[in-house]
């Protein structure tokens, strides 16, 4: 009898919108036998039960343990994560008002707080002051406090946070994601990092037995 | 003249370049605007909170860099809108101000005690187990009382 292969690449974080977890719900999956990788996938891995955490951590020697017993004499290889964060989500998620709101009230923050530490920076740093004797070093006379430098920077200012935001309104200037989406997944990816590493400290983590 | 205009022109850009980088990333190595996206599950939004960054920050650097032209006050009574109106309107545009922009600073507060681990550190040394939230609402609750005091007080009168 030939040595059959399955080999996994479980996912870092899953999603499912059903209590059953089935194991193509968390993880790629083939295999050396297509009937073996048709059964492997439909391996019920977890079961959400009600009124229990909507969150579970997965170890993967479990997936292991649980592909092992499909079959006799079959290898298991992971090519993937080592744990799997697995969330119960409703499906159906609604776009109602309260996302809205939610939108909004992020949106309004981002407008003021911005707005508010800038002027900060700009009082802290007295930028009349430096801006006026800059502009009577060069010019000779006194600044009235409208000069082409406070024009300039404030346009500077503008080019340079584009730039940076690399976006004008929806369109992006180049193809690369925007800062913010980028330490969005890092922060994603931390957080992920602390549930997991939280549950296996706990003990709540699902290993093979 | 023309020359020495075009040397302020040089300058006044490149030091408006040169902040934006700076205030940035400051702001953005703290990762408040993803936390807040995060917590209200809006990720796929990120784009509209970044404009809303540039605009805001646009909208401070005009108010403040042009501020003796900018008394938007003075401006509107001066356009014909009434000054009864204005005074409602007014109130309304600075308590919008005054919450978002208190939110936000709370925020960056926290989230810069955060990132330099001062938290986790202390709360590790004195053996912290339980009682973090009491922790962390008598914190707010400092905070709150500190911002009060200071502006009752007036002392941002005698600051240096």
């Amino acid at each position: 009898m030939e040595n059959k292969v399955i080999y996994i690449k479980p996912n870092r974080n899953a999603e499912v919108g059903a209590p059953d977890v089935f194991l193509k719900d968390i993880a790629s999956v083939t295999s050396t036998d297509e009937h073996l990788t048709a059964k492997a996938k439909a391996l019920k891995v977890y079961q959400f039960r009600e009124g229990q955490e909507k969150r579970a951590v997965i170890s993967n020697l479990k997936l292991i343990e649980l592909l092992q017993g499909l079959e006799k004499g079959v290898t298991v290889e992971n090519v993937g994560e080592l744990d799997t964060l697995i969330k119960l989500v409703k499906v159906p998620e609604k776009k109602g008002l309260l996302v809205w709101c939610k939108v909004v009230f992020v949106a309004l923050i981002s407008f003021f707080g911005t707005a508010f530490t800038i002027m900060a920076f700009h009082n802290d740093v007295g930028i009349h002051d430096v801006f006026g004797r800059l502009y009577e070093q060069v010019m000779g006379v006194s600044s009235n406090g409208f000069t082409t430098l406070e024009v300039t920077y404030s346009l500077g200012l503008a080019i340079g946070i584009t730039i940076f935001f690399n976006h004008i309104g929806g369109r992006r200037i180049t193809a690369d994601p925007t800062p913010i989406e980028v330490e969005m997944r890092v922060y994603e990816k931390d957080v992920d990092d602390t549930l997991i590493e939280t549950a296996e400290r706990e003990g709540k983590t699902i290993d093979a037995s | 003249m023309l020359l020495k205009r075009v040397m302020l022109g040089v300058l006044g850009c490149s030091f408006g370049l040169m902040t934006a980088g700076g205030v940035f990333t400051v702001l953005l190595a703290v990762g408040l605007i993803p936390r807040f996206a995060g917590k209200t599950h809006t990720g796929n939004r990120v784009m509209l909170y970044e404009t809303m960054v540039i605009l805001g920050t646009l909208t401070g650097d005009i108010l403040s860099v042009f501020e003796p032209y900018t008394h938007l006050g003075t401006l509107m009574v001066g356009a014909g809108v009434p000054e009864s109106l204005w005074r409602i309107a007014g109130e309304a545009i600075l308590l919008c101000y005054g919450v978002f922009s208190g939110i936000f600073i709370g925020s960056l507060a926290m989230a810069i005690a955060e990132m330099l681990d001062s938290i986790p550190i202390f709360a590790r040394r004195i053996g912290f187990r339980h009682g973090l939230g009491v922790a962390v609402l008598a914190m707010a609750l400092g905070k709150m009382a500190g911002s009060l005091y200071y502006f009752y007080e007036r002392m941002y009168l005698f600051g240096g």
